[in-house]
C-alpha cells in the first residue's frame, strides 16, 4: 500500500488542484494558495523519491529549500496584494491591467 | 499496519483538503482547507521517514504561512464584493475559446495524462527498493549535509530570506507614510 506510485498519485492530484486554482480563481490571494499547493506537491515528490530511492537524504534538503522559498514567496506576494488593495480597492485579478499595452 | 492506517488518513486529509480548496467559494474556508491539506502532507512526511521535514512543514506552514494568508484575507476584505466571491469568474467572462481551442485543449490534456499515467505505471512495475531501511532520525544527517554539500545554497537561502523580509516590509508599508515623514 505504501509505495512510490501512491505518493506520486497524491502529488499529481495536488499539482492538478493547484493548477486549477491558479487558472480558474480570480482572487490574488487564492492564486497564492494554488502556488502553495503546487510547491507542496513538488516537495512531496522529492521526499518520496529520496525515501524509495537509495535512502539518499538530499531530497529532504531540497524539500527544506522549497519550504523556505515558499515562505519568502508568500510574504512578498501577500505584501504586493495588500499594496495593490491599498491603491485600487480590489484584488480582482482582471482589474490589474495597468501594464497591458 | 499502523503505518498503513496513518498513510490512509493522511492521504485522505490531503486529497480532500486540496479538492475543497478548489471547490469552495469562501476564501477563509479555502485557507482553512489548505491548512487541512498541509496537515495531511505532514502525516505523509512522517510515513516517509522524514521527521525533520515534517516538523519544519508543521512550524513554517501551519504556524506561519496560513496565519499570514488569513491576515491578508482579512486586511483586504476578501469576502465583501461579489466578483471576489465568484468561484470561477465565469459569469463575468465570455466563454473562453471556441470549438477548436477546446479540441486542442482536451487533446493535450489526454496526452499529458497518458504520459503521467505511463510514468506512474512504470514506477509501480519496477521494484524500486523493495526492502526499505529501518526508521531512524534524519536530523544529524541533514545537518551534516546542509553544512558540507549544500552550504552554498544554505547561505544563499539566508540572503534570500533577508531580502524577502525587507522587501515585504518596504512594499507593504502604510500608504502616505513618506508624506507624513516629510511633514514632520
Amino acid at each position: 500500500m505504501i509505495s512510490l506510485s501512491s505518493y506520486l498519485v497524491i502529488s499529481l492530484f495536488l499539482f492538478l488542484c493547484g493548477i486549477t486554482v491558479m487558472i480558474a480563481r480570480k482572487n490574488i490571494i487564492a492564486i497564492l494558495l494554488g502556488i502553495e499547493l503546487i510547491l507542496n506537491a513538488s516537495a512531496l515528490n522529492f521526499v518520496a523519491y529520496s525515501r524509495f530511492g537509495h535512502n539518499n537524504i538530499d531530497g529532504h534538503i531540497m524539500a527544506l529549500f522549497i519550504i523556505v522559498i515558499a515562505a519568502a514567496e508568500a510574504a512578498v506576494g501577500l505584501a504586493i496584494a495588500i499594496r495593490y488593495f491599498q491603491n485600487r480597492e480590489t484584488i480582482h485579478i482582471d482589474s490589474a491591467t495597468q501594464l497591458q499595452s | 499496519m499502523f503505518l498503513n492506517v496513518v498513510f490512509s488518513l493522511s492521504a485522505l486529509l490531503t486529497v480532500s483538503g486540496a479538492l475543497m480548496v478548489v471547490v469552495t467559494r469562501n476564501l477563509i474556508h479555502s485557507c482553512v482547507f489548505l491548512l487541512m491539506s498541509l496537515l495531511g502532507i505532514v502525516g505523509l512526511y512522517v510515513t516517509l521517514n522524514a521527521d525533520f521535514v515534517a516538523a519544519t512543514q508543521l512550524v513554517v506552514y501551519v504556524g506561519g504561512v496560513i496565519v499570514l494568508m488569513l491576515f491578508a484575507v482579512m486586511l483586504t476584505g476578501g469576502n465583501n464584493t461579489k466578483e471576489v466571491l465568484s468561484r470561477f469568474g465565469f459569469e463575468s467572462l465570455p466563454l473562453m475559446g471556441n470549438v477548436k481551442t477546446y479540441f486542442w485543449g482536451i487533446l493535450s490534456a489526454i496526452t499529458m495524462m497518458s504520459v503521467a499515467g505511463n510514468l506512474i505505471y512504470r514506477v509501480a512495475q519496477s521494484s524500486l527498493a523493495s526492502v526499505l531501511e529501518q526508521y531512524k532520525s534524519s536530523v544529524d544527517e541533514i545537518g551534516t549535509k546542509l553544512l558540507t554539500d549544500h552550504v552554498l545554497s544554505f547561505e544563499i537561502s539566508s540572503i534570500l530570506l533577508l531580502g524577502a523580509l525587507v522587501g515585504a516590509a518596504i512594499i507593504a508599508r502604510p500608504l502616505g507614510s513618506k508624506q507624513l515623514n516629510e511633514e514632520k
